[in-house]
């Protein structure tokens, strides 16, 4: 950093000069780019597998019938959808088409709702009638050793996995609310929140699906 | 070309984190479990010597009023092949550490060691300057982990050991802190580190 301290120094504007910078740092460029190319072609196929197998694993857990389930391509993300999800206050991201012995069987939807330091990533299983069958997270930043509770789907006071309590409960239950229909995790009330939004988000976007 | 003294240097005389206060930001986040730790450590050691060779290699054609530019090229590039690598085949360690891998771009342990080492010394001087500097980074975080783990969790190599790699747990759980295991523990536990280092130095001088 020495050099910088002699501001006196006259910049120099030698044409070559300038010339030599730019295609030095160009090339430099070119070549690190080239090499990440290489580098992204040998790494895409396992990493678009890997997120793959965590999705289908994220929509197994929520779906009422593990075993015999397959999942569609992701479905296309429509208005109604987005606005659905935005009057419940959550973003729907991706949607599946959930298939149980070859009949249509509801679907698992990505809902992203705020939880108390960053989003929460959700994967909800919503079966044909509209009714939850499975809530897990799939990504948040909640606090280690207090929000993480409710992520890891730890019992309420109620004694009721705070994830698992959502199954079976469908839009006729009204909107879903932590202290009315909904136990939180003393302590992580504003993650237990986050959840809560984010299932009726998800009952709200599978209403308007259908 | 002295080994011993740089060996020295990279964990004790001259740690990157304990005396030159660089990578604070890391060290903060991610030292909240063994196995973050480890991989933060590792991954930096791995990126802190790849670069500091190549800066190396090519420190006698960069301009010098660019170089600062042509390291950040060098560091970015090595530091997005280790995040590809890591989400391929580490998918879990990709994961826990996320946003953090691509910040090791602007880590200044990195930036740091190649303008006041790699740029003023020979290849094989800047490899071994990676690899201390780097234990010597992976060490202070492994303790950083180790002790914000311990008090904050009541556990022991969380991420890798135990049930579902959630640690050995040696506290019962209602003894731990958790609040060792918010950036304000983070800072509390860097602080006493420091000031024993400090200490430490300041005693073997005399």
């Amino acid at each position: 950093m020495s050099n910088e301290v002699q501001t006196k120094e006259k910049v120099n504007l030698d044409p070559k000069y300038i010339i030599k910078l730019t295609v030095t740092l160009f090339l430099t460029c070119v070549v690190v780019a080239g090499l990440l190319g290489l580098v992204n072609k040998v790494t895409e196929p396992n990493i678009t597998a890997a997120n793959k197998a965590k999705t289908e694993a994220a929509m197994q857990q929520v779906v009422a019938d593990p075993e015999g389930s397959t999942f569609s391509d992701a479905l296309e993300i429509t208005e109604d959808m987005n606005a659905a999800a935005a009057s419940a206050g959550a973003k729907v991201t991706e949607a599946y088409e959930v298939q149980s012995g070859g009949a249509p069987a509801g679907y698992a939807l990505k809902i992203v709702a705020s939880g108390s330091q960053g989003n929460i990533e959700m994967m909800v299983g919503v079966d044909a009638e509209g009714v939850v069958t499975g809530v897990s997270v799939v990504k948040n930043s909640e606090t280690a050793g207090i929000g993480s509770k409710v992520m890891a789907n730890e019992p309420t006071a109620a004694g009721v996995g705070v994830l698992s309590q959502f199954v079976g409960k469908s839009a006729a239950d009204g909107t879903l609310a932590v202290g009315t229909n909904v136990d939180a995790i003393s302590g992580a009330t504003v993650s237990s929140k986050g959840v809560t939004t984010g299932v009726n988000a998800a009952l709200a976007v599978a209403a308007v699906m259908g | 070309m002295n080994l011993k003294k740089q060996f020295m240097e990279g964990l004790l005389t001259q740690n990157p984190v304990l005396v030159q206060v660089l990578g604070m930001c890391s060290t903060m986040a991610i030292t909240t479990s063994f196995f973050n730790g480890l991989g933060m450590g590792v991954a930096v050691l791995v990126i802190l010597t790849l670069s500091n060779v190549i800066i190396s290699l090519i420190r006698k054609i960069v301009p010098d009023k660019i170089r600062i530019a042509m390291f950040i090229v060098v560091i970015a590039g090595f530091v997005t092949m280790v995040d590809l690598f890591l989400q391929a085949f580490v998918p879990a360690l990709a994961e826990s550490l996320g946003v953090f891998i691509p910040l090791i771009v602007v880590n200044c342990i990195i930036l740091g060691r190649a303008e006041s080492f790699s740029y003023k010394n020979g290849v094989a001087a800047s490899f071994f300057d990676g690899i201390f500097q780097g234990i010597g980074y992976t060490l202070v975080l492994l303790v950083m982990c180790i002790i914000r783990e311990f008090l904050g969790a009541g556990t022991f190599g969380g991420g890798l050991l135990g049930v579902d790699g959630k640690g050995i747990q040696i506290l019962p759980s209602q003894f731990p802190a958790g609040m060792l295991t918010l950036p304000v523990g983070g800072f509390l536990v860097l602080g006493c580190l420091i000031a024993a280092m400090q200490w430490a130095l300041s005693k073997s001088k005399k």
